[in-house]
Formats: structure tokens, sequence, C-alpha cells
């Protein structure tokens, strides 16, 4: 039954969210079909065929189910005869992909479908061509549904086994770190006994990950209950909700962190109600914030309830706050699910031969990190094939296997998500690289003479070189990573290069998990106060600069083992310069977009956590700003693009 | 139709009534914008939002007023991104039929003139101040 | 409170952050007796004054908590440790945990909080 149009509106976001990810799923599934048809992969790949051609249909949307009916045709008979899929046939089916995504993209933007083309001809000859003695509008294909996987095992009602308890309870609402404290609170029962079971799985609550219905444990104990209710009494913030003995053991819901565990039920929310859910939650901490603020001038008697009052609103809020961002993290095989396709259709085009490893995808990371992520991903892939990798006699003359390899992992390391490309290419030739950004006037010899490895390398991002045909040639790498480092900074991130001449290379990218709340360093200059995002800090430095260095512009300051270049932030920032550097006036070490830069400015007024807001227009057309936040005092207070201050 | 009416200094202007979000006292300290047009005053905090607030002096080129209050700050309703606008003072709801064209070498945002009894009322054109700040900004 | 009260070692390397965790103690009963700024000396005065109980900071210079954590509990197998932690280190705080601490706390320590888990750990409440 087709939806009426009225109410397809309604519905529009949700088929094109999930009509995506059925075709991407197909996507990927066909490259693994290249690498060897199965009956079960045509069977996964019939079904998001057959679900699609369904939705379509519900939003009368013609031209998408006529499509998928064929790839849902081809799909069904090389089901029967799995040793006919051949490359041919996973071109075609994955050109019907391509085309039904432009399909979903325009049905998404409300445009009329554009048409299908030539390949709905080629997906009914190639079925025709499978099936001898039918034509391709044969027998309609019984709907020959694989059997539903039989149901995950649950906790059954079978006898308790001796000695096992199952307790279960909750971090009260308002305590902070509440994955922290249900953590402590499993570290105090496991002395009791063994722990047999536990939910959420251990790494989510270390992930920090805590499920508001609260912790499930089984502990194999010979201790009495009131003994294990005594101890949980010892752990503040922990309230006990049941305890009893436990059914027989399931092991679906065991600490294994396996596959097979049991998902719990989930609900799909419009990406933009989870944005506007983080911005309340956001202003809401703001709010508290100047509440707070505005509270210091009540007088001191009257305070302490009012206090009382604050600190409990800020807990709640800060909850909240919390949950929301939790509620908006989203795997990386968001991403990382792309890559296969992709790499197959770059070594395709550029005639490499590589084979792509991705690990980690389990890891979770905000929905706006996973967004500003994907494109560099891709740019980072497609540099790693056809600019890492060399064609394969290149590589066996250099006597390395003929088949190159680009690996892509994915890890937690500790509050931050780290992302590696790495290739076995050629690598990068320093020296070479050196000399081109010298010939290019880029930078002065001096400068290049004095650089560490870490950063020439990071010499490939440089934005006048990056898009150079020759850089190529000497980096392998190039194309765009000025744009893939500034996406990753823009939200926080790192952006680290390895690489040895003949090894290869690899790029790290080490983001936050989250992007709405920074960690600043909030100076004074000329009477107004910035931001700097800790992530860019190096360090500070409170002495007088020494003697300008001849031939130069710049004073220089010591750092480490070596100077920084001071510039004025008042300067750079085109304000009324406020008086010249006082002596021991302090600076502060930053990463800048070249090199580490020591910006001076008048006072340092200590670090805070804020929540990072978008700048909206025309804000956002002033080069060096990142963002604004609302400080507690009501006022606002900008957030400065480190990287971007420096004049280009 | 209805405009609201505005001063800087002496000298009156109008926006068209939908135009105009609302109108709230200009802040005692404002946030300067680094690198920001000359036109730009500083952002405020209206409420949680931190809105752009140009001075409408010197997009008009206007004179430079003799030290006076901290004004009021007229904010045009510009679907989701807000620009508020620095003038002296607010006088009112007033309707107003535009009575010439702009005066010879008036600027582009200037769509006419109008009378207020016998006062004179220079009537200003929303999109065209929308455009004159993206203006500022690209160029400057 | 008519027992003997509670006795506290309080270990930070800001001195601000001590005397704001000394008030709170203060203000609920408890006696803080000593104060380490780093996590050599936080050893060191543990085993000089037995207190009931240390609140030791996370991260200093010489030796951090989680070290000094180790440390006084393989000298003193019953001492109790209560990490203060802040924003973003919940990863250390486990670790800490995993070294047998007895609790933690958020900073800013709110009063209300950091004495309802003392008198938990101390078994007051």
């Amino acid at each position: 039954m087709a939806v009426t149009p009225p109410d397809s509106a309604r519905y529009l976001a949700l088929y094109v969210a999930e009509a995506a990810e059925h075709l991407e799923a197909l996507g990927r599934d066909v490259v693994r079909f290249e690498q060897g048809a199965t009956v079960e992969l045509v069977d996964s790949m019939f079904r998001h065929a057959h679900s699609l051609k369904g939705m379509a249909a519900t939003m009368a949307l013609e031209g998408t189910e006529a499509l998928a009916h064929r790839l849902e045709d081809l799909l069904e008979r090389l089901r029967a005869d799995v040793h006919r899929a051949d490359a041919t046939a996973a071109d075609v089916v994955l050109q019907a992909v391509d085309v039904l995504f432009t399909q979903v993209r325009a049905a998404a933007e409300g445009r009329p479908l554009p048409d299908a083309g030539p390949v709905v001809g080629r997906l009914a000859a190639l079925t025709a061509s499978l099936s001898p003695g039918e034509g391709p509008s044969g027998a309609a294909p019984g709907e020959a549904q694989p059997a539903p996987p039989p149901a995950a095992s649950s906790l059954g009602p079978e006898a308790p086994t001796p000695g096992r308890v199952a307790v279960r309870f909750h971090v009260s609402p308002g305590a902070s770190q509440p994955a922290v404290r249900g953590f402590l609170a499993y570290k105090r029962l496991s002395t009791l006994g063994a722990v047999v079971g536990l939910e959420p799985a251990l790494d989510e609550l270390k992930a920090g990950r805590l499920p508001p219905r609260g912790i499930r444990l089984e502990l194999e104990t010979s201790a009495p209950e009131a003994a294990i209710v005594r101890t949980l009494r010892t752990v503040a913030g922990v309230e006990l909700e049941a305890i009893g003995p436990a059914a027989a053991p399931a092991p679906a819901v065991a600490t294994s962190a396996g596959p097979e565990r049991v998902a719990p039920p989930t609900i799909r929310v419009r990406a933009e109600l989870m944005d506007a859910f983080l911005e309340h939650a956001g202003e809401l901490l703001l709010a508290t914030a100047r509440v707070r603020a505005l509270s210091r001038g009540v007088p001191e008697a009257q305070r302490p309830p009012i206090d009382e009052a604050l600190d409990r609103l800020h807990l709640l809020v800060k909850g909240l706050h919390d949950e929301v961002m939790r509620a908006r993290m989203t795997p990386v095989t968001l991403i990382t699910d792309r890559l296969p396709r992709a790499a197959r259709d770059i070594a395709r085009l550029r005639g490499r031969d590589v084979e792509l490893v991705v690990s980690g995808d389990d890891v979770e990371l905000d929905r706006a990190l996973v967004d500003a992520l994907a494109e560099p991903m891709m740019h980072l892939l497609r540099n790693a094939i056809d600019h890492g990798v060399e064609p394969a006699e290149h590589r066996r003359a250099a006597g390395k296997p003929p088949r190159g390899r680009v690996t892509v992992a994915v890890s937690r390391q500790r509050d931050r998500v780290v992302l590696e490309v790495r290739d076995d290419g050629r690598g990068i030739d320093v020296e070479r690289l050196k000399a081109l950004v010298s010939a290019r006037g880029l930078a002065s010899p001096e400068a290049l003479r004095a650089m560490s490895e870490r950063e020439a390398l990071l010499l490939v991002c440089l934005p006048g070189l990056s898009t150079a045909a020759d850089v190529t040639q000497v980096s392998g790498r190039g194309v765009g990573m000025d744009a893939v480092k500034r996406a990753v900074e823009h939200v926080g991130g790192t952006l680290e290069l390895e690489s040895r001449v003949g090894e290869g290379t690899t790029v790290r990218l080490s983001m936050p998990l989250t992007v709405a709340v920074v960690g600043l360093l909030l100076v004074e200059v000329a009477g107004e106060t910035y931001g700097l995002p800790i992530a860019n800090v190096c360090g500070v430095v409170e002495v007088s600069p020494g003697a300008p260095a001849p031939g130069q512009g710049a004073p220089l300051v010591a750092w480490g083992q070596g100077v920084v270049p001071v510039h004025e932030l008042a300067t750079l920032l085109e304000l009324p310069s406020s008086q010249t550097p006082a002596k021991g006036s302090p600076f502060v070490v930053v990463e800048g977009e070249r090199a580490r830069l020591a910006l001076a400015v008048d006072r340092l007024l200590g670090q805070h956590e804020v929540v990072l807001k978008a700048l909206a227009r025309p804000l956002d057309l002033v080069p060096g700003l990142a963002g604004v936040t609302i400080l507690g005092d009501g006022q606002p207070v900008f957030i400065l693009d480190v990287a971007r201050l420096t004049p280009t | 139709m209805r405009h609201v009416v505005f001063r800087l200094e002496a000298f009156r202007y109008a926006l068209p009534l939908g135009a105009v979000r609302e109108v709230v006292v200009a802040p005692e300290r404002w946030t300067r914008v680094p690198r920001a047009p000359r036109v730009v005053r500083g952002v405020m905090n209206l409420r949680g939002r931190v809105v752009p607030v140009v001075d409408l002096r010197e997009l008009l080129d206007a004179p430079r007023p003799a030290a006076g209050g901290p004004g009021r700050v007229v904010l045009l309703d510009r679907g989701r991104a807000e620009l508020g606008l620095l003038v002296s003072d607010v006088d009112g709801v007033e309707p107003l039929e535009l009575a010439g064209p702009p005066p010879p070498r008036a600027s582009l945002v200037v769509k006419g003139l109008a009378r207020l009894g016998v006062l004179p009322v220079t009537v200003l054109d929303p999109d065209a101040l929308d455009a004159a700040v993206a203006r500022a900004f690209t160029n400057g | 409170m008519t027992a003997k009260p509670k006795t506290v070692l309080v270990v930070d390397d800001s001195v601000f952050m001590r005397d704001i965790i000394k008030d709170i103690f203060g203000a609920g009963g408890f006696s803080v007796i000593g104060e380490a700024g780093n996590g050599v000396e936080a050893v060191e005065r543990y085993k000089e004054l037995k207190p009931d109980l240390v609140t030791m900071d996370l991260v200093m210079p010489d030796r951090s908590g989680i070290e000094a954590t180790r440390e006084i509990l393989k000298a003193d197998t019953s001492a109790l440790v209560v990490m203060c932690s802040a924003h973003g280190q919940e990863t250390m705080v486990m670790e800490a945990i995993e070294a047998g601490a007895a609790d933690f706390i958020v900073k800013p320590p709110r009063a209300e909080e950091v004495l309802a888990v003392v008198r938990k750990v101390l078994g007051v409440a």
C-alpha cells in the first residue's frame, strides 16, 4: 500500500536513512562477493534488494521499486547458481547500487527520480543469460524468505544454580562519573566471589557507558546475600534494586563481547533532533553557570540553600548533557564500512593491486565527528592507494610483494579515538620534500634545517604545496592533505605522520570522543577574553622574549630544546595593541599551521571546559575563529582556530 | 504599512515591522569580533544565543555620536541566523507610506523617504541591509 | 560528633585544592592531620601519620596518585585511599580502583558528595 502524499514527508527521512543503509550493506556484500560468492552472501544481498523494493513501493517511488525488483530478479538467479557469479555480475550489481543511491538522494531532496538508464537493460540481459530457456520475466520467484534466524537464547526460567546470586543495582541519579561508580561497585562485589555475568559488559562500563536501566551482575559465591547487601552499602551513590538466586547461566549474556551479544532495544531518532537535544542540554549547562555567577551577589547568609539547589541543578543538567552525548555516540563503522568498496573502486581505476584490512570497527564516537571524518578518511585512503602504493611491477622490482597492503585501524586510547591509515608503499622522502618546499619559498632554509623529522613530514599538509602535482612524485601523498588536516583540527583532533622511504606511510588521526564540550585555555589580550583549545596548546612560557634574531621579524622565545617565534595575539587578531609586551608577560606555545609558535598575551585566565557553539552566518566568514561560547558571567567569548591565526 | 521607527541621534529611520524580531537594550559590555569588518560593533548574548550586532552608523556612514546612552539593538528576523542593528533609540511602531525615492547618493540600503507628521523618516530595505553586511564580511 | 574525629591526609599538588578539601573535611567533623603535594611525599606522610583515610589527587609531579596509592597499599593493606579525579579522567580512576583505591570524588569537589563518599568508606554514615 502506498503512502498518501501528505504523509510521505513524515516518512521520507526514515526511508532515506534506511534505504541508504541497505544500499551500503549491499555494496559491501558485492566487494566480498568478488572474492568468492556463497549462497549466504547472495542471500544477504537479495534481502537488501528485497527490503528496498518494499520500502520504495510504500513510498510510491516507482522507479526505485522497479530497479530494486530487477536487481532482486538477478540475485534470485544467482542464488540458484552461485558459481555463475563473476566480476561482470559484480559490476552490474554495483552499477545498480549506484543508480539506486542517486535515486534515494533525489527522493531525499524532493527531486524527480533520475532515470535508471542502461543498467536496467544490463540487469535484464544478465538475468536472462543466467537462465537458459527462460526469459527475464519468467516465473516470478517465490517469496522464499530464508528461515528466520533462531531467536537469541534468553534467560530461561530454569532451575537456579546453587551459589549463584543475581544482583541488580543502579547508580544514584546525579552521581558524578556514574560509569566509574558502577565499576567501583562491580569491583567491590567481585571480591566476594567470581563474577559470571555482567550487564552492561565490562568493556562497556570501562568505556563509560552505563544504561539507564542499571547494572545486573551474577556472582558465584559462597557469601550469604546479606553479605552482598552489606558490601554494596559501603559504596556511595549506588542503590540496590533486587537480589536473589540467579537463573541458569545464559552464555549469551556472560561477559563475552562477541557478536552474539543480545542487542538492547533501540529506536531511530532523526539526527537533527539529536543535535537539538545536545544544543539544549548545552544551553542548560551555560544557563546554570550563569545562575551560579549571579548567585555570588546574594548575601552570605542566604547562600547555602541556594548553593545546594544549584549543585543539585548542575548535577542534573550535567547528567542530562552526558546522556545526550552518549546517545549521540555512533559506531565508526559508518565510516569504515564504506572503505572496502571505495578501495576497490580506486584500485581498479588506478590499476593497483591492493588489499585493505580494516580493524577495530566496534569503536563509537560522536555523530558530529563521524560526519566530519567521513571525507578525510576517504581522502587518506585514496592517497594511500593512489599515491602511496606503487604499481605492482615497481613493487616487484623493489623486492616487495606485488600486492600492496593498506591497513585502517581504529582504536580507543583513553579519552580519544585514534584512526590510522597505513600503507606499505613508497613512503615520503623528507629531504626531497624539504627541497621542494624551499624551492617554492614556502619556508626559509633555516627553518627547514631546524625542523624535526616529524615537523618536516607535516610539510605535506602545507596549503600551497599539497595541491601541486609534483608533490605526488616526491611524497606519495599530497592531494588535499591540507584539507584533511584542517577538517581534523576543526573538530579538535590532531594529525601525525610517520613515514620511511620504501617502507610506507602512516597517517594517524587522534580525535576526542565528543566535540561539543571542549577544554579551553582562556587568555586576556587588549581587554578581551579569548579561548584557545587545549588540544592545540603545547605549553606556557613566562619569560620575556630574547632580542630579535638578525634578519628575522619575529622575536624568539626559548621552548624545549629550541626556540619558537613570538607573535602578538593582539596583532594577529587586529586588535588595538594593548601595550608592548611587558617583561614577564606570558606566552602560550601553540601548534600552528606550519610550526609551533608562541602567542604573547596579557594574562592567562585559566582552564575551562565549555560548550562549543558553532558560528552562524556571517561570523563563520571570519578567518581564525573556531566557535564561540558563553562564560558564566554571561559574556560571549570566541574560541580561536589556532592553526589559521597566522598570516599565510 | 507598519514600520519600526528608530533614531540615530536626531535622524529617524524605519524598517518594516515584519522584518524586525524584537528590540532590546544594548549591552554595556560588548565582545569584540576580531578581524571583523569595521561595521561590526561586536556580539551580544541574547538569552543564550550569540548575536552579531552591526553599528548602523558605520553602515550608513552617519556622523559619530557625541557619547550617549548604551542605545538599542534592533534584531532583524532573518530565519535561524540573527543580526542586530545598533541604533540610538527606538520611537515605536508607526504606519508609514513611502513619500519619495531615496535621495541622490544615498546608501544602497535606503529604500526611500517617508513622513511621520512633519518629520522626515528614511526607510531602510532589510534585504539590502543583510546583503551589505554580508558584503562587508566577504570583502573585509 | 561524639566519637573521636576520623583523621585524614590530603594529597594534591594544588594548595588551593588542598584548602578547599580541608575546609570540607573541617565542616564535616573530620580532622585533617596532614597534607602532601606529590606522590613521594604522600607515601612518606602516610607511613608517618597513619591517617584513617587519604584523599589522593590523580595527576601529580613525582609519582602519580595511582603509583602512590599502590605504594601505600603495599605498606598497609587496610589503607583507605579515595581518589580525586576530574572530568575526563574516568579511565585513570578505574585504573586506581583496580589498584585498590576505596572510592573516588570528582573535582570540583562538592561538600555533600565528598562527605557522603568518605563516610561510606569509613563506615560512619
